[in-house]
């Protein structure tokens, strides 16, 4: 079945390939680097723009 | 507890930026307003050459791209960075240097431009001297972000400086290959790529240039803005994660999608529409991103002026990100491209998501700059209303204007003959959706207009302050604490963070342009294409002055709608000497690649001087002054020399004999001239004689001897 996706996707050379491989490592290691924090980091670095450590002239 | 520490957050020159895009947004606003103008009424350009809508064109989008979202970029950055990081910025004199040298450069495109002084490039037309200027001025820049982010107190560099710190170093690498160019002038030069190599590095500049200057950092300001106008942090930071790693690495290889059904290799074309589709996924992760901010909060949208412009941003953002993929699509690019379709689906990105996010932060930032109250919520009111009626009467008619003239290029009557063969028609056709766009642009700039006043209102009615006190412990060493390991490897080393966005970006770039630079196949060459003559390289330099590119591609698809109308399909090997390339991205007017040899000589000469003359109805506007001023041959050897070090064949030598071989030439021509009843003084020395010989060659070398068939 694979084969035949393949092979009716033409000619798929060692770049689409590549690009195939290179996205899904970056998107994994995206995925990595948000889902390996805990929920009180995240909590605090979400949280950033508001404690920039100023008193806001007016609100 | 690590004690407290007092510094101040430098607001001047978040100020300056901020004036500057203020005054530069009016000013990119109305050149663009009377760009439109003279595509329903030539004469607005006040019969000046340096008005015409060739050389206005780029000067419009120079200024809507670099002068004013390139300050909004600067006004933002400069404020978010310096609270995310909780510090001053790294250097106050580079601060300055970075504002001055960025409106000098500024400055310096108003005046080339308008000059035509151009490299033809979309985006990069500015001439090699101001390339070296943006260059320094954006290490500087790079310089103090870096200063700033390493001096800094908060460890964790939260998501925008990401999106800030991919956006310099992909710019830096953009700027430098697009712009690799062999001096012949002060204020000429000749790019190293030529054809189709010139062209895929054009466009993966040119798209890259809508991603990493008008996409990621107005997301970096979004996820600072937003989150500070609506007081609640961003809806989901792990998507935030996501989305920009995903981003940054699929929009680099979109830029095919530039030049589908053209010379382009197959392949390249292939993975630009993949990776063009696939950017629908992370573009609207971002956008449900910010909107979801607003979660419980729209009590709030329906009163404060700031989240309103915010969240029409995000929905232009939202759709312009949807579309740009669907139009990667090539069965809808058939369609689309050359079209204003593409003008309007550009104006959504910039007057929507650019335009409208500006505002809502300028609104936000001066009462904060000026410690008051905005001076009129009800003019910030007004303003969104005229801005989001501005978008909508621009580009709706735009739109329209698109499909009803692709449709008519491409009709075909019961006796297989072109419906609309005479390409004016399709112009005419759409000249009321013209009007409409001027209705919505004048629409647009008059809430601009608005916004300016508010603005200095606001500023009179109180005090910058210019130095913002502020308290923060200083930066605890990073200790080991579980679980931290992916977040310590990169988002608390902002060098490893350059490192590794250069590494994603580039990758795209790399897959895609070095084969083309390598593999000899990927250009055919035809053996009887040969170099330019000196006579019609001077006169595509006079082409290239006038900005023709603007409204005339050189590039014939491969479809019988095209071929019917243009002749044969353009082939890459047809553009190996073509330095820069010039296909061309918009058809106001008819293609050109084919266009030598139809016409006799008198016709593109009383065509030039008055194109209603010849195409009654036309709205090209006249070029008299070609008929006045004179061939400047004084490059002409240098030209020669420089493209022979980038290996054209010219025979060795030939630059010394190149500009007795161009008065030859213009010779026969002004000859050809007088015969059909030209009678000027000087005729063998102007530039139209000049024009005229690029004209005939052009699309020629793979044709019979041109021969004039028809006058139409």
């Amino acid at each position: 079945m694979y084969k035949y996706i393949l092979q009716s996707a033409g000619n798929i050379n060692w770049m689409a390939i590549f690009a195939l491989l290179t996205f899904l490592f970056i998107f994994l290691m995206g995925v990595v680097l948000a889902f390996a924090k805990d929920k009180e980091q995240i909590k605090h670095f979400a949280s950033l723009p508001l404690e920039d450590g100023q008193k806001e002239p007016i609100q | 507890m690590t004690q407290s520490e007092t510094f101040y957050y430098d607001n001047k020159i978040v100020r300056d930026f901020g004036v500057a895009t203020a005054l530069w947004c009016v000013v990119a606003f109305t050149v663009g307003l009377i760009a439109a103008l003279q595509l329903v009424w030539p004469a607005a350009n006040l019969s000046l050459e340096y008005t015409t809508f060739g050389r206005l064109r780029p000067l419009h989008t120079n200024a809507a791209i670099f002068a004013f979202v390139g300050n909004g970029i600067f006004m933002g950055v400069y404020y978010s960075l310096q609270r995310l990081l909780k510090t001053r910025m790294y250097s106050d004199l580079l601060s300055k240097i970075h504002f001055w040298g960025w409106q000098l450069i500024i400055v310096a495109a108003a005046l080339t431009l308008p000059l035509g002084i151009t490299s033809s490039k979309e985006y990069a037309e500015l001439e090699w001297p101001i390339d070296i200027a943006i260059a320094l001025v954006w290490v500087v820049f790079g310089i103090n972000m870096f200063g700033t982010i390493l001096k800094r107190r908060e460890n964790h560099l939260y998501v925008a400086i990401w999106f800030y710190i991919a956006t310099w170093i992909t710019v830096t690498i953009l700027h430098i290959f697009n712009n690799l160019e062999i001096p012949v002038s002060a204020f000429k030069s000749i790019p190293v790529f030529a054809g189709v190599q010139d062209a895929l590095v054009q466009w993966w500049y040119g798209h890259n240039a809508v991603a990493f200057f008008l996409t990621t950092p107005y997301l970096g300001l979004m996820y600072y803005f937003l989150p500070k106008a609506a007081n609640r942090p961003v809806y989901s930071y792990k998507l935030s994660i996501i989305h920009f790693w995903a981003l940054i690495f699929i929009y680099i290889w979109a830029g095919p999608h530039h030049l589908l059904y053209t010379s382009l290799p197959g392949w390249a074309q292939a993975l630009g529409t993949v990776f063009s589709l696939m950017l629908i996924a992370p573009s609207w992760g971002g956008m449900l991103n910010g909107l979801l901010t607003l979660r419980g909060a729209w009590d709030k949208v329906r009163q404060d002026p700031v989240l309103k412009f915010m969240v029409v941003a995000i929905t232009a953002y939202g759709m312009a990100t949807l579309e740009g993929p669907l139009l990667s699509i090539k069965s809808v690019n058939a369609i689309s491209h050359y079209t204003d379709w593409t003008i309007a689906h550009v104006h959504v990105g910039t007057l929507g998501w650019n335009g409208m996010l500006t505002f809502g932060i300028l609104y936000w930032l001066w009462p904060r700059l000026y410690g008051n109250k905005l001076f009129s919520t009800k003019l910030a009111n007004l303003h969104f209303w005229l801005g989001t009626l501005g978008i909508i009467f621009y580009t709706v008619p735009i739109y329209w204007a698109g499909w009803t003239q692709s449709m008519m290029w491409k009709q075909f009557g019961a006796d297989g003959l072109l419906v609309y063969s005479n390409f004016l028609e399709t112009v005419t056709q759409i000249l009321p959706m013209y009007m409409l766009r001027v209705l919505g642009g004048t629409i647009y700039i008059t809430g601009a207009f608005v916004m300016v006043y508010n603005l200095i209102k606001t500023a009179r009615s109180g005090k910058l302050i210019a130095n913002v006190e502020a308290s923060a412990p200083a930066r605890a060493v990073a200790g080991s604490h579980k679980g931290e390991y992916w977040h310590k490897w990169i988002e608390r080393k902002p060098i490893t963070m350059l490192i590794a966005s250069a590494v994603v970006v580039a990758i795209g770039g790399l897959v895609e342009i070095f084969p083309m630079m390598l593999i000899d196949n990927n250009v055919p060459k035809i053996a009887s294409v040969k170099p330019y003559t000196p006579l019609e390289l001077e006169g595509r330099d006079i082409y290239i002055k006038e900005g023709c590119v603007g409204c005339h591609s050189q590039m014939v698809r491969p479809f019988r709608s095209e071929t019917e109308r243009y002749g044969e399909y353009s082939k890459s090997g047809e553009f190996i000497y073509d330095r820069p390339f010039l296909w061309g991205s918009k058809r106001t007017g008819p293609d050109l690649h084919r266009v030598g040899g139809k016409y006799p000589n008198s016709w593109h000469y009383n065509h030039m001087k008055d194109p209603e003359t010849m195409s009654p109805g036309s709205i090209m506007p006249p070029y008299p002054w070609l008929l006045k001023k004179e061939i400047n041959s004084d490059y002409t050897a240098a030209k020669i020399k420089v493209l022979q070090t980038l290996n054209t064949p010219y025979p060795n030598g030939y630059a010394d004999r190149a500009v007795a071989d161009l008065k030859l030439q213009a010779q026969g021509i002004a000859d050809d001239l007088r015969k059909n009843g030209v009678e000027v003084e000087g005729l063998e020395n102007k530039e139209i004689v000049a024009l005229i010989a690029y004209l005939q060659r052009l699309g020629t070398d793979i044709k019979p001897k041109a021969t004039v068939e028809r006058i139409q």
